[in-house]
């Protein structure tokens, strides 16, 4: 009888420690999710301002960014909604839309480092294949401007030499 | 012409043609100034993407929507932020002069990336909200909900009798984000639409 009544008893106890510990546990979350919506909306303001930046940098290099920032937008557009939530007390809100915005610009600022690279590579090539034309063009029309001022002074010379002097008589 | 006016006008030439053929090296080294004006365009039309049919006459608990819409033509890509205020007739606009925003606490935001030469448009739905009193010579709002977000206003306004009508007003900053900060400036653009709190 004695050992049904411990039995009894050991449940109503765990019973309550469960409770107890749920209410704990979900208090816990509240307050670490007021501080985590925090540092997720940092996070996330510097990592779209971030990416902003590199997408800045490639544009400035001549790549098409229209895409990536199509994609950073969304990212604008979660961070705005993190930032209302937290104006709204929403933590768990902000946290999690700050995080999804986090996420993006992350993946955009890589590729945008990526298409940088790429474009500024092909930049350089471009420049090194432009100026070496042109330098080698110029020096062409340098060197056959040469030769044809050459061609041309023979020729005139020629010209002059061929010519024969008249003599005029002034009789009256 | 004799040889020496003859060498002139082919050292002339010569040159020329080999600036013409060095042109596309000096444009990748000197920079040419391009002369275009730069500037952000700021606006806010009605729900049939008109300006003239803005909502005014404002019944408690009804819907309203306006679009909000920003061009970029500043030269590069731009981040904007859109700053949603709402204020009686007595609270502070944006000071356009000294290129200050008004002083009142954003409800809600937008923000906008924004591509050189393109635009970016939202919808903004808002209604204004219970508890909502008034009697003959003021006015009460205490809740607005803006794209189905509800914000605590407490906004009281004066019976306007030159106008009649108890004014209230939804407007928007524009903020652009300054890359040498690295933080968010007024960039001296708003607009905002009147509305007339007419009954519960």
């Amino acid at each position: 009888m004695s050992g049904v009544s411990t039995l009894k008893f050991s449940f109503v106890l765990m019973t309550l420690l469960v409770f107890a510990s749920q209410s704990y546990i979900s208090v816990t979350i509240a307050q670490v999710s007021e501080s985590e919506a925090t540092l997720a909306l940092t996070s996330a303001e510097g990592a779209v301002s971030s990416a902003y930046q590199a997408v800045l940098r490639a544009e400035e290099a001549g790549a098409n960014v229209s895409g990536l920032l199509v994609q950073l937008n969304d990212a604008g557009e979660l961070l705005a909604k993190a930032k209302v939530a937290y104006r709204l007390e929403d933590f768990d809100e902000a946290a999690h839309s700050a995080s999804l915005c986090s996420k993006i610009s992350e993946n955009v600022k890589n590729e945008t480092d990526e298409l940088h690279v790429e474009t500024y590579g092909s930049k350089i090539t471009g420049f090194w294949l432009t100026s070496t034309g042109s330098l080698v063009g110029a020096v062409a029309v340098g060197l056959g401007s040469f030769w044809g001022w050459r061609f041309f002074k023979k020729r005139y010379y020629e010209r002059v030499l061929e010519m024969k002097p008249e003599v005029s008589s002034n009789e009256s | 012409m004799n040889l020496e006016e003859y060498r002139t006008v082919f050292a002339a030439g010569s040159l020329v043609i080999m600036l013409i053929v060095a042109t596309p090296t000096l444009g990748l080294i000197v920079p040419f100034p391009r002369g275009i004006e730069r500037f952000s365009e700021f606006w806010v039309l009605d729900p049939n993407h008109m300006a003239e049919d803005y909502p005014f006459n404002v019944r408690v608990n009804e819907s309203y929507s306006v679009f909000v819409g920003v061009g970029n033509h500043l030269g590069s890509s731009s981040y904007y932020s859109v700053y949603v205020k709402f204020r009686n007739q007595t609270q502070p606009l944006p000071n356009a002069t000294a290129s200050e925003p008004s002083p009142l606490p954003p409800l809600y935001e937008f923000r906008a990336l924004v591509v050189d030469g393109g635009t970016w448009e939202a919808p903004l739905t808002f209604s204004v909200l219970n508890p909502f009193s008034r009697n003959d010579d003021s006015a009460f709002v205490g809740r607005l909900s803006i794209n189905d977000l509800v914000f605590s206003v407490n906004a009281s306004a004066k019976w306007d009798s030159e106008n009649s009508g108890f004014y209230y007003q939804i407007f928007l900053e524009l903020w652009l984000y300054d890359t040498a900060s690295q933080s968010f400036r007024f960039h001296n653009r708003f607009v905002g639409i009147w509305l007339n709190v007419t009954s519960s």
